[in-house]
């Protein structure tokens, strides 16, 4: 029989395994009965924690949403320059991906499974990027520090890059790109980006 | 309520924008002035309470209406 926890370490248990197994198997691959049976319980005391298995599987993207990275720092201990705040943003969404791939995954899943509330919730979390590159592309551009290009698609470029160099590294482990760690290749991507959109170096968005 | 020199509109903008914004309208007042800022997104009670913190502004008030947050800013 499992050992007896509070509700509180029983309802974080109940997330940690959850999280796992949503990541290897997407919501829909998974059922309560499993998540019980890992745990070791019965249905029955995760139904007392979580109405539903959505419900459930909101309380982990509610978590890992509550978890989510500061880039105050990132903004604050930088010069106001384009180029290396966005390095700077992108270093710490790296480094927490790359400590919790398992994110990385159920984002993967949530693509297929075309669930709107995780859509949402996905998309939400690179609206840091693709805001942060629209608004001041749209201020350089007047001041031709950047390439008249549409910004949109500027932030999607970036998006794709980096979100490739995740998968490569912290999914695929792909053989290809062994010799070059994450923060190298997201590193020199950026560097791509800014040539790619016309980005004049060191220019003050302040 | 508190008087304010500056009122920044941060709206419909996500993390590090309303910072971004912030940092630079501080940057245009003297110090002691008071900068509102008014945002939506929910993460910007933790990221302004850190970035007074590491900034040495002082955070007057931080006020939370459900959809929308306005804070008071200090400038050191």
């Amino acid at each position: 029989m499992a050992k007896r926890l509070k509700a509180a370490e029983r309802k974080a248990s109940i997330l940690a395994v959850s999280k796992i197994l949503f990541a290897d198997k997407g919501f829909h691959g998974v059922s309560v009965d499993e998540i019980a049976q890992r745990l070791g319980v019965s249905p029955a005391v995760l139904y007392k924690h979580f109405d539903s298995k959505e419900a459930l599987y909101e309380a982990v993207l509610d978590e890992i949403s509550c978890k989510r990275e500061s880039y105050v720092e990132a903004v604050v201990q930088q010069p106001m320059d384009f180029a290396r705040v966005l390095e700077a943003m992108t270093r710490v969404y790296v480094e927490s991906i790359a400590k919790d791939p398992d994110y990385l995954k159920m984002e993967m899943h949530s693509v297929l499974e075309g669930s709107a509330v995780t859509k949402q919730f996905f998309e939400n979390r690179w609206r840091s990027f693709t805001d942060y590159i629209e608004f001041n592309m749209q201020e350089l551009m007047p001041k031709e520090k950047v390439a008249n290009i549409n910004p949109k698609v500027a932030s999607l470029m970036f998006q794709g890059m980096i979100r490739e160099a995740l998968y490569a590294k912290c999914i695929y482990h792909s053989d290809r790109y062994r010799e070059i760690d994450l923060q190298t290749l997201v590193t020199t991507l950026t560097g791509l980006f800014l040539v790619a959109i016309g980005y004049q170096q060191h220019t003050n968005i302040s | 309520m508190t008087d304010f020199n500056l009122e920044l509109d941060a709206r419909g903008l996500n993390c590090p924008l309303p910072i971004l914004r912030a940092k630079k309208s501080i940057n245009e007042l003297e110090s002691g002035q008071v900068l509102k800022v008014i945002s939506t997104d929910p993460g910007s009670i933790k990221d302004f309470d850190s970035f007074c913190k590491q900034t040495g502004n002082t955070l007057l008030s931080s006020e939370d209406a459900g959809s929308e947050f306005t804070f008071l800013i200090k400038k050191h």
